[in-house]
């Protein structure tokens, strides 16, 4: 009789172990690491230098004096250097009327490098593929961008495919939570997540002002990802996501409003800028960090930083000093800052009290590739590795802003030492350069002080 | 038998055995168990009842014994059931009505096409015999901005097209299920052709002050079967968070991709497209079950982008005269029907009942060991569903899934219904056809829904549903003024 019991104990110990042993397993897999990484490049003959942005902006028969000093004024000082890319059609004198053929090229050019590159170097064929998230926000195309690519690749037919779109320019991490969940409901999976910006139909040819801003600013390129969250490969990663936070502030119609696509007075879409955009981002930017910092700071930081805050509140007599900072370096050691614009990156280096080894990944990135949109980051982080700055166990902070108004951040763990050039291997050793002041600063410096009445455009 | 369906027994391999082997596997704990309790009972009933009656007297029921069997028991059994995947359902949804001032009748259709295209007759006399075959009817609805002659497809007149629509939709849905914008966790919004900066998702962020804190997501490009893809995609979301509300949005925003060159190839979804739109609400919440319509029972997709054929058959590009538009090639049809046969064989190992499984397995394994001429045993997809929804894509697609799976006309009657009133609203089509499944009163509970749709890349996805509770006719929707016209029958061709 004793074994009956026995065995009636056994069985729902034995059920309660393998459910357990379920649970551990399922958490393991949950895991969401990247491969490798490859950003694009484009060729050399893309290349474009603040002259040729001159004659670009003398082109336009739209654009007067005003216009004309506004945006050389914004091109000099924006902290873009001379090698940035622009769009094939642009050198062909077509930017007022792109076709939705250029467009597609552009992105084909992009996929061709970059992701046969990436498979290669990953030694991961395209038939292992598991998920393909793309992120392009400008341009939606029959069949979408990711299509092009299982097509193009020759992917099975059992790949997920999703392709976002109109998510600006923090979409890059807006993909990586897709493939985050994804991650967590299913084992054993290669995922893909392509990410860029679609230029050549998008160039504006009119001249209101809060509009041309956006072409002197934005840039190509473009970044691919391999991602998988196979235990097996844990130790050949290069990173290991720790926790993504989004913040969306489409709720407020100022922040909606001030970075959205319309038409202006002349019909002729373009990419509207507001002037409280700044102050937009600096709110989200706030929301997003009042939830990500107790994820990913040690506990007496906030403890500190929560002690300081209430203090500060109760003693009435505020001394008139700064107001308590949150140091995130106590829990993070390199920052990843999306590269849009030289405000931007000094805003936040002041906002975190952030010195100028931190913020040199994003402002080098700024001179050399301008403003990529959503792979920007990438860039940033390729700038990192390339000098050598990542060693095991390093925390790296990524955080963006976008259209919506979005701000969203994540932390990533670096898994093991890195040092590959990539794309900043033929430039890395020139930078940090002694000055980033624009070279043509003396060339076209004289246009602050030119009359409208007696302005005659240059030869 | 076979001559009908050759595809899909040409090339079914032992995908099936393999899976009988991951079932094996996968309830291995369930299998061992049978027989040991077998064993233990056969033992105990040999003993007698005599027998028994000592045992029992002498068993030493310890208290502590007693309450440690007990609390293990209960304890196994919360883990069990905290560890199942959660469980999805549809609460409700809600499918777009456009106004009566935005029909386009044949009449009405076919003057603006002469006055738009008076360069070419031949293309009006396309788009008329086009329009004389599709199955669409008298009351279908374009978007103001392509009333006008020639028509204005402007940015914000395709914004004003999202606004009415998204809005119109979400309005509706949010009343019927009473629920509180600031309780949406996720926000998916699906449109092809129309992608503003910010998204379609921002703008409904925006309009409803949704919460800072929400995960949302705009896909777009992905066809007609993007309303599937995004389902699957809030799948995967609500089994990552707990006690969470989704609401997804189907639509096509037809005011930018008005074809307006001459292209024959290009003018066809001009005729075809029409203004429509859906919202749903899909949670994991416990409490939900009670007035849920739905449970998600799978979601399965198929990406034929690796062939390219298959792959240009839906194409976006521009005609010489430099006008994008949509390019339908002329094998549609039997990419279709290829595709459709992919998702088939995967998707009916999990339906099919376990007697058709059986018998497939059954006669594959017979035909590759013992004999290959036995005939091939199709499995009989009617046994597995009560309801079909197939995209409402022409008509042409519907006559060719009906001869395929071999349905009959009422199968298929709430897709052509829906074409004829609603013409191809693309990605919401399915949920106007399950609206009027559910208006004519046929939907009970326990009845299981087929939910197929097709889209470029070339994709074929499909879901599967769950009744969960009986659904009484007359509903509220998009049916409810015109239930009781239907069904009309819809002659080969209107004469115009």
């Amino acid at each position: 009789m004793d074994h009956y019991f026995m065995i009636l104990y056994s069985l729902p110990l034995l059920s309660l172990l393998y459910i357990i042993y379920k649970i551990v397993d399922q958490r393991r897999h949950q895991g969401c690491y990247i491969l490798d990484y490859q950003c694009f490049k484009p060729g050399d003959d893309r290349k474009l230098s603040t002259e040729f942005s001159g004659e670009i902006i003398k082109r336009n028969k739209n654009l007067g004096l005003n216009e004309y000093k506004f945006l050389l004024k914004a091109v000099v000082s924006s902290g873009i250097g001379e090698q940035t890319y622009a769009p094939r059609m642009v050198f062909a004198g077509r930017e007022e009327n792109p076709t939705y053929e250029d467009g597609i090229f552009e992105m084909d050019e992009f996929f061709n490098d970059c992701i046969g590159k990436l498979l290669s170097r990953a030694k991961v064929s395209a038939s292992e593929i598991d998920v393909v998230v793309v992120n392009v926000s400008m341009l939606a195309s029959i069949p979408s961008l990711a299509s092009r690519i299982v097509n193009h690749y020759k992917m099975r037919e059992d790949v997920k495919t999703y392709n976002l779109t109109g998510m600006g320019c923090s979409a890059s991490l807006i993909s990586i939570n897709v493939v985050q969940n994804i991650f967590k409901s299913h084992k054993d999976m290669y995922a893909l997540v392509v990410t860029s910006e679609s230029l050549s139909p998008n160039w504006y040819s009119g001249n209101d002002k809060s509009m041309i801003l956006a072409n002197c600013l934005f840039r190509s390129g473009g970044c691919a990802m391999l991602l998988s969250n196979k235990v097996e490969l844990r130790k050949k990663a290069m990173f290991k996501l720790k926790c993504l936070v989004r913040t969306h502030h489409g709720a407020r119609d100022e922040s909606y409003g001030c970075c959205i696509q319309k038409e202006d007075e002349q019909g002729r879409v373009g990419f509207h800028l507001d002037k409280v955009l700044p102050k937009a981002a600096t709110r989200s930017f706030v929301d997003n960090l009042k939830e990500i910092a107790p994820k990913i700071l040690p506990v007496r930081e906030i403890l500190r930083f929560a002690l300081v805050s209430t203090l500060r509140k109760t003693l009435q007599r505020a001394k008139g000093g700064a107001r308590p900072v949150i140091n995130l370096k106590s829990g993070v050691d390199h920052f990843c800052l999306h590269t849009g614009g030289k405000a931007v990156i000094d805003g936040i280096g002041q906002n975190l009290n952030l010195s100028e080894y931190d913020l040199e990944p994003a402002r080098m990135t700024l001179h050399r590739f301008g403003n990529t949109s959503a792979s920007s980051l990438w860039y940033v982080l390729g700038y990192m590795e390339a000098k050598k700055r990542l060693k095991k166990g390093d925390k790296v902070f990524m955080i963006s802003f976008g259209a919506g108004f979005k701000c969203n951040s994540c932390l990533w763990e670096v898994v093991r030492d890195l040092g590959d050039g990539n794309v900043w291997e033929d430039c890395i050793d020139s930078y940090p350069p002694e000055t980033l002041v624009n070279p043509f600063l003396e060339k076209y410096g004289w246009i602050q002080s030119e009359d409208i009445s007696t302005f005659k455009f240059p030869e | 038998m076979a001559q009908i369906l050759p595809l899909f027994t040409s090339s079914v391999k032992l995908k099936y055995v393999k899976l009988g082997y991951q079932y094996l596997v996968n309830h291995i704990l369930t299998f061992l168990l049978i027989p040991i309790m077998l064993a233990t009972a056969l033992k105990i009933l040999r003993l007698g009842p005599v027998e028994i009656l000592n045992v029992l007297k002498s068993l030493r029921f310890d208290l502590v014994q007693i309450l440690c069997s007990s609390f293990l028991v209960i304890f196994v059994a919360t883990v069990y059931f905290m560890s199942k995947p959660r469980c999805i359902y549809l609460v409700d949804y809600a499918c777009y009505k456009a106004p009566v001032t935005c029909r386009v009748p044949f009449a009405t259709f076919m003057e603006h096409s002469r006055l738009n295209l008076k360069d070419n007759p031949k293309s009006v006399d396309f788009q008329m015999r086009i329009l004389e075959r599709s199955g669409l009817g008298e009351e279908t609805c374009l978007p103001p901005a392509i009333h006008y002659i020639p028509p204005s497809p402007t940015m914000e007149a395709a914004r004003g097209e999202a606004e009415d629509v998204i809005f119109g939709v979400i309005d509706s849905l949010l009343q019927k299920t009473n629920l509180n914008p600031k309780d949406i966790d996720i926000l998916i919004v699906n449109c092809s052709l129309f992608s503003p900066t910010p998204s379609l998702s921002a703008m409904v962020v925006n309009k409803y002050k949704l919460r800072s804190n929400i995960k949302s997501y705009n896909l777009s490009g992905m066809g007609c079967s993007a309303g599937l893809i995004s389902i699957d995609l809030a799948r995967d979301l609500l089994q990552v968070h707990p006690n969470s509300n989704a609401v997804v949005v189907s639509t096509e925003i037809i005011t930018p991709n008005y074809y307006q060159g001459k292209e024959r190839a290009m003018l066809l979804p001009n005729c075809l497209f029409r203004m429509g739109g859906a919202a749903m609400l899909l949670s994991n919440k416990r409490r939900e079950r009670r007035r849920a319509k739905y449970r998600l029972v799978h979601v399965v997709r198929t990406h034929k982008g690796g062939d390219d054929k298959a792959y240009r058959c839906v194409y976006e590009e521009e005609d010489p005269q430099g006008k994008v538009g949509i390019n339908l090639s002329k094998d549609l049809m039997v990419i279709a029907a290829d595709a459709l046969k992919s998702n088939i064989t995967t998707i009916g190992p999990l339906v099919l009942p376990a007697s058709e499984q059986l018998l497939f397995l059954f006669t594959l394994i017979g035909r590759k060991i013992f004999n290959p001429k036995w005939k091939p045993y199709i499995p009989d997809f009617k046994q597995a569903f009560e309801h079909f929804c197939i995209h409402a894509g022409g008509r042409a697609v519907i006559d060719e899934l009906q001869k395929n799976l071999q349905l009959s006309a009422e199968h298929v009657e709430a897709s052509r219904m829906a074409l004829h009133r609603f013409g191809n609203t693309s990605s919401s089509s399915l949920w106007y056809e399950l609206s009027y499944i559910e208006a004519k009163g046929r939907m009970k509970k326990g009845d299981r829904v087929w939910q197929i749709a097709f889209g470029s890349g070339f994709k074929c996805n499909s879901a599967v549903w769950k009744c969960n509770r009986s659904i009484k006719a007359p509903t509220d929707g998009p049916w409810q003024d015109c239930i009781d016209r239907y069904p009309v029958h819809i002659p080969e061709i209107v004469k115009l």
